[in-house]
Parts: C-alpha cells; structure tokens; sequence
C-alpha cells in the first residue's frame, strides 16, 4: 500500500516535471479526441483513435501547426449518449482548440449542443444521420457522406445503367426506412417510376411470396437498403427465382458475410460504400504507415478519422490562430482539400459538397471497386 | 407474369414451405399426441439441426463434397445427434415432471427452449453462419414459372419422410404402441407395453424430423443463426393446430395448408408480404376460437 503511494507520488511529481518542461519548450495546440474505446464499438473507436494520433505524429514530425506541437485527449463517448456528453464535458473543460471524432451517430448528436454552446470546432470523421445536420450550431462538419449522398450515388448507377423501373427493399428499422424513403423520392422526382416498395420482417428466412410479388413488377434494378444477413438470402432467393437483372444493397450489407451467405447468387451485386481503405489508391502509404506502428490493418473508418485530423490542422494553419471562431470560418472555407478519402469541400450545411460514397461489384467472392 | 403465372409459382412456393412446416409440425404432434406436452422446444431443435448439419457438412464436405452426397450424410447425421439430443431433454427435463400439473411441465419446455438459443447465441457469438453448398440454380421453367431442382429434391425428401412415418405409425408394432399410448398409458402398462420406451423413441422421432427440415432450410436458405428456430416454432404449432394437434395426418395436411395459405394470402393486393405472419397467426386464433379441434382431430370427450 505504501509502496503504491510512493509510486503515485513519484508519479506526480514526474508528470508536474514533464508538462512543465514542454511548456517551457513550446506552446502546445491541444486537440481533443471523440470516439468510443470502449463498449461494443470499442475496435472501431479504437482504430479511429488510432488514425488521428498517426496523422497528428505525421503534422508533428513535419513541424507542428503554426509552430506548435499536436497533443490529443481523449474522451470516450463509448457508443452512448449519456457516455458522450461527459465525454464532450470533459474536452470542453480541457480546453481544447478543436474536437476530431464522432462514430456513433446517436452519440454525437447529444454533444453538438455542449460543443455549439462552447464554440469549439468540431470535425465529424464517421457519424453520418441526417439527424446531425438538422442539431449542427454551425461549429461542427460532417467528413462522411450523409444518407443523401448514398442516394445520389444510388440514383447515379441506376440511370447509368439505364433502369427505369425500380424496386426498393427495406426492413422497417429507422436506418433502411429511411434510405429506401428518399431513394423513392429522389427516383419519382426524376419522373421514373418505383414499381415496388416492399418491406419484409426482420429474421425472416422465406422471400418467396416477395420475390413472387417483385419479379411479377419487372423492375429493371432492385435496391436492397438493409442489413447483410437478411439481404443474403432475399438476393438468393431472388436469383433462384430467375431474376437475372441489377440488385444493389445499401452500406448496411456491406459485409464479406453477404457474399458468403449468398454464394454465387450474390455475383456481380453493386454494394455503396463509405471509402474505406481498401478501396482508395490514395490511401495505400496511411494504410503501410497504419500497418507498421500498429501491427494490424486499418479498419473501416481510420481514413476519415485520418483525414479529420489532417483537415483540422490544415484549417488551423490557414485560420493562422487557434481562435475557435477563426478555425470554424477556416474550416468551412476549405476548397478541394487532398483527402485520401477523397476531395473534400463543405455545403452551406457543412456536409460533403461531393459525396464519397465508392460503388462496389461483387467478383468472385469479393467486393471490388466497379470502374 | 399473368395472374396465373403467379398463381402457380405461389403454389410451387407454397408446397415448399408448407413441407418445412410440416415436418416441424409433425414432431409437435407425436409428442403432444403421447404426452400431452406442447414442446415449445421443438423449434430450437429445428435450430440445433440445421447448426449440428452445418458442422457435420464443414467435416465431410472434404471426403464427399458440399453436394448432395455431403449433404445427405451430414442430414443423417444430424438426425441421429438431435434425435439423441431430444431423448436426453425428454430424460432430463421432462420425464421427472410427468406426473406434476400441466403447466409445470409446459413452462420446463420453455426454459428448455430458452437453454437451446442461448447456448447457441453464446456458441457462435450470435453470427450468421454461411451453409456452403454446392447446388446450382438450374430448374424447371414453365412459362414464367421456376422451380429449382433443389426445391424439386427437397419437397420429394421431406414427402419421403412423411411417408416413412406413416408407415411406421401404422403398419409397426411401435407404431400400434405409440398409438394405444396416446389413447390409455395405463391401459399399456398393464397390457406390457413399456411406456417409457415408446415416449423416448418418440422423441428421437420428433426430433429427428426437426433436424431434418432443420438441415433442409439451412441447405435451401444458405444460412443458419441461432434464432431461426423461433418462428418456425410457432408456425409448425399453428400447421399442428390447423390439422388438428395429435394428429399426425393432421400435422402433414396443416403444414401445407399453413405454407399455402401463406403463399397466396401475401398475394392479395394492399396486403404486403411483411403481413404474412399476421396471416398465419390471425388464422391460428381464428381456429382456436371456432374449430379448436383443427381440420382432422377428434372432438376429446372427458369421461369423469
């Protein structure tokens, strides 16, 4: 017990020492960190977690920002609203100059208020409801592709493979309600026609009665915007009743699962994506420099956590202070920044100005990029 | 597609479903008929069939192939194990509970059912499994109606087993026992039958059969997860009320009435397929309140 005392106390002491010491050296720009480490999002989170600080060793070793050196803290929302906004009360106590993070959108949208009222720039690297735009203060910016884009993208593949009737599949839950919604009302508006919006219950392993009802439609591309499991076997089913033209899924089945599920029904499926790293040329050296200071390789999310933290100290350097206000205007200024996810400029909402959603084609087992 | 066309491809679905309700049903049936026991566990032995299939398939995949050779030895396996599985919940979980009140024993089948799909969940951390198979999409087309010989093979399988069993019902000495059990146990004790050993080969029967539609949808369907028991247990419940609980010949007829009426309900217009369940369990309540007695089950007269 003593022992352990001592220790702390040393411990202390030390730390006292070692602040001290960098602060004597340089000012620091202080940025916080928002993702789960723990809870069931903890690997995701953590993989987030792990691309902002590489991205902040690689500003470091270029020469900081504006002199300055990066230091992060983290604050882990784990998953959960209530979880979230101590976490968010924490960086804002800290007194950061910019929060980069958000991965579950039900947990961030609670902190949008605490860093509005607080001012402190906010880059979203993953959370991506369209619930987010609608709580934004002004001080926090989407990175990802919101369902909107997916739409757009969606709509893009459909004309250019010159469908006119389309069948829409959801599953009733809020998430693929919702995308099969506004692909409807994106797909009706451009004055084509939706020939079936079919809902099926959850767990469900029986499509017949639907793949009766849908092939009897004759649609020319089908759109499944639920979840892997599920659209394994409607695919299957599909396929084995003799529908022969396009399917496509939502980023909801964007799993290996749904290609080993369906076996060879699934070829030649589109999937939408959020551009994660095996899917972008630009990325292949963040993924090397990912690999070899972790020992694993980057999961879904590290490119946009990855680009967040490069964004955020580029807005910084530009704004030329760590005024919040100013970092904020900088960021929503930002035109055509080199992301390795892609391009990235703000809309008025401060959401993508160009979606970065990549469309996948299933090829012999495996999800590739379609050229 | 004419309404026709339509018409005939929901019959074709509508026997291929009806004969996985059926099979379920029929182990519902047996061990109603012979204890009195709706076996809420019986889906999850469906369940435990399809995964005990799925491994069995990974093992002699390698020396068989993932076709049907493969696949009809890990069914036969996988029908030895859970009929196994199924003795040993009758002995265990059932068999002390005979003698106490109905409902004791109905709620021991619950937690039974319980035991099964969560041991699974933790088992297999809740994922999907993929079934590989090896089976093409070729088929009969008829216009623009399309049956698969998958769908062919397993409607002949599962109509195989029927008739297996119904021979064996009627034409065995088991089968006789079985039946006078169901009518008097005490009668058959005194006229030495061996009760316990007819209830327990029941039970392989029972489960036997729930394996073997488990095995057949994990084939057909392409995946298997520990909650796809649940519903199948209540619609091979709903198929045996249908033909009459205790009925075997009932459990057969109501699993393809069940699996048509379902097939064709979800066609009517305004009604979507994401009512079919509300169609089949409206149906269920509907036959409790005015024929509980199902389509071929007896009137019971109570003699004090």
């Amino acid at each position: 017990m003593k022992k352990s005392m001592l220790t702390a106390a040393l411990g202390c002491a030390l730390t006292g020492l070692f602040m001290l010491g960098q602060a004597a050296t340089a000012a620091d720009l202080k940025i916080g960190i928002m993702v789960p480490t723990t809870g069931s999002e903890a690997t995701a989170g953590k993989d987030m977690e792990n691309a902002i600080l590489l991205a902040a060793d690689e500003i470091n070793q270029a020469g900081g920002v504006l002199g300055m050196k990066i230091t992060t803290t983290t604050g882990d929302d784990a998953c959960d609203p209530q979880q979230a906004t101590a976490a968010a009360s924490k960086l804002v106590s800290a007194d950061v100059a910019a929060v980069v993070g958000g991965y579950c959108s039900g947990a961030t949208l609670p902190t949008l208020k605490l860093y509005g009222d607080a001012g402190v720039p906010f880059i979203i690297a993953a959370s991506n409801s369209t619930k987010l735009i609608d709580a934004n203060q002004g001080n926090a910016f989407l990175v990802n592709s919101t369902g909107y884009d997916q739409v757009n993208t969606a709509v893009e593949l459909f004309t250019s493979k010159g469908a006119n009737k389309l069948a829409i599949i959801h599953q009733g839950d809020g998430y693929s309600e919702d995308l099969a919604k506004l692909t409807k009302e994106k797909w009706s508006s451009l004055g084509k026609e939706v020939v079936a919006y079919e809902v099926v219950n959850k767990g469900e392993q029986d499509h017949s009665s639907l793949v009766t009802r849908i092939k009897s439609k004759a649609p020319d591309a089908i759109f499944w915007t639920a979840y892997y499991a599920d659209g394994a076997l409607v695919i299957k089913q599909l396929r084995q009743a003799g529908y022969r033209k396009l399917i496509a899924v939502g980023d909801g089945s964007n799993s290996p699962k749904l290609l080993e599920i369906g076996g060879k029904a699934t070829e030649g499926v589109f999937c939408f994506s959020n551009p994660t790293v095996d899917y972008l040329p630009a990325a292949k050296a963040f993924s090397e420099a990912y690999k070899k200071k972790y020992d694993q390789d980057p999961d879904a999310y590290s490119s946009l956590a990855y680009d967040g933290m490069k964004l955020m100290a580029d807005a910084i350097q530009r704004a030329g202070s760590t005024d919040k206000a100013a970092i904020i205007k900088a960021i929503a200024a930002t035109k055509d920044f080199k992301g390795i996810a892609g391009p990235i400029s703000f809309t008025p909402k401060n959401t993508l100005a160009h979606s970065n959603f990549v469309t996948l084609i299933a090829k012999g087992g495996k999800w590739v990029l379609n050229k | 597609m004419s309404t026709l066309d339509i018409l005939l491809q929901q019959l074709a679905n509508g026997l291929i479903l009806g004969s996985f309700y059926a099979l379920v049903a029929l182990g519902y049936t047996m061990v109603y008929g012979i204890i009195k026991l709706l076996n809420f566990a019986h889906g999850d032995l469906y369940m435990c069939g399809a995964f005990i299939g799925f491994l069995f398939l990974s093992l002699v995949s390698g020396l068989l192939g993932e076709s049907w050779g493969g696949i009809l030895c890990s069914m036969i396996l996988s029908m030895i194990t859970v009929g196994l599985l199924g003795v040993l919940i009758q002995r265990v979980a059932y068999l002390p509970m005979l003698a106490a009140p109905r409902l004791s024993i109905l709620i021991t089948a619950l937690a039974v059912s319980m035991v099964l799909s969560n041991g699974v969940m933790a088992l297999t951390d809740g994922e999907y499994e993929a079934f590989s198979t090896d089976l093409g999409f070729e088929g009969l087309e008829m216009g623009n109606v399309f049956v698969t010989y998958t769908q062919i093979a397993l409607v002949v399988s599962a109509a195989l087993l029927m008739v297996t069993l119904f021979f064996f019902i009627n034409r065995t000495m088991y089968g006789k026992a079985m039946r006078a059990i169901a009518i008097d146990q005490d009668a058959c004790r005194l006229m030495g039958i061996n009760v316990n050993k007819v209830i327990t080969l029941t039970f392989f029967i029972g489960s036997a059969l729930a394996a073997a539609a488990g095995v057949m949808a994990g084939v057909y369907y392409g995946s298997v997860h520990f909650f796809m028991g649940f519903v199948i247990g209540l619609k091979a419940f709903t198929a045996a009320v249908i033909g009459g609980i205790g009925s075997i010949r009932g459990a057969m007829l109501g699993g393809l009435v069940l699996g048509l009426l379902e097939a064709f309900g979800t066609q009517i217009p305004f009604i979507g397929s994401e009512w079919k369940d509300v169609f089949s369990f409206g149906i269920l309540i509907l036959l409790l309140v005015f024929k509980p007695t199902g389509l071929l089950g007896k009137t019971e007269i109570e003699r004090m």
